[in-house]
């Protein structure tokens, strides 16, 4: 029994229900206060922010925008501003001061259609280079804006003439480890996963894992690329050795099963990146471990390297709700809090204990 | 026949009977006894011993006692008084009645001790399970106190990193306002109470107010330098290729692996043991050329020379789909329309499963079986194809007047107009 309490657990420390559907939720940095996203029955876009204040969540400010609000990332900001970065159904993309939000810091109607992911890279005092902001669109195109510059990319990496698009559900920043690298990876809803170096301009990487790609993360955006986890339909995520690239065969990867349907999310621990979780769309949560090989590098029959994947233990599951949890968010300051929000129009504030000691 | 033991013997006082039955031998455990109130039955094969006591007497008092060659009965008297003998004379039908009454009692009696028996049994299985319960429960208590112990202990802790974040904002803001009175503020808002306190190069209040000494310049905060705005650029993608043009999750793919899989074998499948062969020049013998023979000579109007090609096709290779369809096309225009009939249904038969990529060859054999079934009057199995061939292809125009006037000529059963 002692060896079982000595797992990490995984504990709901508050829950609490909304009025809308919550869409996206994340932690102000610094803070003991997180925002959540999503959109009203009447259509329209809200942000909250809670504080969590004697084991129970205070609403502190709403916000109502006139269209709902699918995402959002504070990663592009610095850390006295803390602007929120959001992007909406009908493709703008708004970078809000949260304390002044009639008006955004920075506006633009980003894509055709709805922007289904976003992540800033540059801000929050992690990492070197310009602060910059990735949008994924169901128009199939991903865009990379920098705040200082109006109305158009920076970055636009988008289907070839007369080609089909295919829907772009999530991107990610990785490998901004000095001012000039970045790598941007955005997954579609064919299951190709690219990658593509913003400082050689061109696409780096490409695979297609055969189901649609919810959610990739790199396991820390400022240093050099060291592990991608890319979750899809279908209970399935794939976790990638990016340190070494094989001409032919592309990195080396390992893959799970589990949670028996959609992985809707994946997100790192921010103290230790090879700890991350994920969450499902039977509302579970899986805490995994990535255990690296005893050696990273193998060569292959043409004397080239290759990658090798390591493997990927189950620390703790739970099952706290019924439908699907759609964001997670770990909190940067403190270790093992996070937020979740499912789709049953609630939040739930998480402990996840012992982490430091796995 | 049993045999019936007379050399008993018997002695009685005031309130008991004795009846010593000497046991001739039977072992023990052979001894069969039955005693009601009025009736006794002693019987070890092959002797037996009855009595009709002359009164009754207490058969739950009474004991026997079996062992040492003899057994010995202590009936307990009902009623204390001396018993004249120990027999009373009865009948023959009276005996039976008797008899057949013990055996009724003594069934009673092992019913009720079954039934005894059954119900302790189920008092003791629920006590088990009571306990087994109770101690589980005390089990799963102890696991939830253990883990909201780890809660509490948890929110503590986080309760207290808020504390001491406040607090230290909260300093850092006195601090400020201790200093800067005359230098302009970053526009903090004063309710943003939890900041890091190692960050911010910005504000820079204690060594600028140090060197001023008006103290009335006002303190701008020193932008941090970030790297130019990146150079624009475009990349061009292309999407994963695939055979069919769906993400998994709405392919068919099995059926389409199955359609692929069928044509390749109708391109292998060629019978070769035809006397005629030999006289067939090397283009005669590949289908396909004899297929595109057969199209040219239908363009050209020779219907009979194009269903002479596409026979000799079809001969050489029955999986062909095309070859029947076009063939049902030449047969339309012959006007041989049972044949038409026969060799759509064949291309058909040929074009299952039915995906995508054969969409286009169904529609022209529905719609071409359609129209045989159609001037042949038969026109409700000339509205079925149709129908298929709008499920096939619902945009199609010429396919829908066609449909609606067929079912106008079934429900209006006005003379048929050449469809």
């Amino acid at each position: 029994m002692s060896a079982a309490l000595e797992k990490p657990q995984i504990i709901a420390h508050i829950q609490k229900s909304l009025n809308y559907t919550v869409f996206e939720s994340r932690w102000i940095p610094c803070s003991a206060k997180f925002v959540c996203m999503g959109n009203f029955a009447r259509g329209t876009g809200v942000m909250q922010i809670y504080e969590i204040q004697h084991g129970e969540l205070k609403l502190v400010k709403e916000i109502e925008k006139p269209k709902p609000i699918k995402c959002g990332t504070f990663g592009a900001s610095s850390l006295q501003h803390r602007h929120l970065a959001t992007g909406d159904f009908d493709g703008n993309l708004n970078v809000w001061n949260l304390e002044a939000p009639e008006c955004p810091v920075y506006s633009v109607k980003a894509h055709k259609e709805i922007i289904n992911g976003v992540d800033g890279v540059g801000g929050l005092g992690i990492g070197d280079g310009a602060p910059e902001i990735l949008t994924g669109s169901r128009d199939g195109t991903v865009k990379v804006w920098d705040s200082r510059q109006k109305d158009t990319p920076v970055v636009n990496m988008e289907p070839m003439e007369g080609e089909g698009k295919r829907d772009c559900w999530t991107v990610a920043f990785g490998h901004a480890f000095n001012d000039q690298d970045r790598c941007v990876c955005a997954g579609y809803d064919n299951g190709d996963i690219k990658l593509f170096d913003l400082r050689n301009m061109s696409l780096r990487w490409e695979t297609n894992i055969k189901n649609g790609v919810c959610s990739v993360e790199f396991d820390r955006k400022d240093i050099n690329m060291n592990k991608l986890v890319a979750t899809s339909l279908e209970g399935k995520f794939h976790v990638f050795d990016m340190r070494t690239q094989h001409p032919s065969k592309g990195f080396a990867s390992v893959t799970e099963k589990a949670h028996k349907s959609t992985v809707w999310q994946v997100r790192h621990l921010p103290q230790n990146r090879d700890i991350f979780m994920t969450a499902g769309g039977a509302g579970n949560l899986h805490l995994w471990k990535y255990e690296y090989p005893a050696q990273r590098t193998k060569k292959d029959s043409d004397e080239v390297d290759m990658g090798v994947a390591g493997s990927v233990n189950l620390l703790q599951n739970v099952t706290l709700s019924t439908q699907p949890i759609s964001s997670l968010d770990w909190s940067p300051d403190k270790q093992g809090l996070c937020v979740a929000s499912s789709f049953d129009q609630s939040v739930r504030v998480l402990i996840v204990t012992k982490l430091n000691t796995v | 026949m049993p045999l019936i033991v007379r050399d008993h013997s018997w002695t009685q006082n005031q309130n008991t009977v004795y009846i010593s039955v000497p046991l001739k031998g039977a072992k023990t455990t052979n001894v069969h006894v039955i005693c009601t109130d009025e009736y006794l039955k002693v019987s070890f094969p092959p002797f037996l011993f009855e009595v009709f006591l002359f009164e009754p007497i207490n058969e739950e008092k009474s004991e026997a006692r079996i062992g040492d060659g003899v057994a010995v009965f202590t009936l307990q008297k009902r009623r204390d008084e001396h018993w004249e003998q120990l027999f009373t004379n009865i009948d023959k039908e009276k005996q039976k009645q008797v008899r057949e009454r013990a055996i009724l009692k003594v069934q009673e009696k092992e019913a009720e001790k079954s039934k005894a028996k059954a119900s302790r049994i189920q008092q003791e299985k629920k006590y088990a399970l009571e306990t087994m319960m109770k101690l589980e429960n005390e089990e799963r208590d102890r696991i939830q106190k253990i883990k909201d112990e780890e809660c509490a202990r948890a929110s503590a802790e986080m309760d207290f990193w808020r504390e001491t974040q406040r607090k230290t904002a909260e300093e850092k803001e006195n601090r400020q306002r201790l200093q800067g009175s005359g230098g302009k503020r970053d526009n903090k808002p004063v309710h943003q109470k939890t900041e890091r306190v190692n960050v911010t190069p910005a504000i820079t209040p204690l060594h600028n107010n140090s060197n001023t000494t008006s103290g009335q310049r006002s303190i701008k905060p020193k932008p941090k330098d970030l790297p130019v705005p990146r150079s624009a650029g475009c990349i061009k993608i292309s999407f994963t290729p695939r055979v069919f043009p769906t993400a998994l999750r709405e392919s068919r793919v099995p059926e389409e692996e199955e359609w692929l899989k069928k044509q390749a074998e109708a391109r292998r499948a060629v019978d070769t043991d035809l006397a005629e062969l030999e006289d067939l020049s090397e283009e005669e013998r590949n289908p396909d050329w004899l297929k595109e023979k057969g199209d040219k000579l239908f363009m050209a109007g020779n219907f009979q020379a194009a269903v002479n090609a596409y026979n000799l096709g079809i001969k050489l290779n029955r999986k062909i789909p095309a070859l029947f369809s076009n063939r049902a096309a030449c047969h339309l225009k012959l006007r041989n329309l049972h044949k038409a009939i026969e060799d759509s249904s064949q291309a058909l038969e040929l074009l299952t499963p039915a995906v995508a990529a054969n969409a286009a060859a169904r529609l022209k054999a529905h719609v071409r079986r359609g129209t045989a079934f159609c001037e042949l009057q038969l026109y409700v199995e000339g509205l079925l194809d149709y129908q298929a061939a709008l499920e096939i292809d619902p945009r199609n125009e010429a396919l829908r007047t066609d449909t609606d006037e067929i079912r106008e000529i079934i429900q209006g059963n006005t003379s048929p107009s050449n469809s």
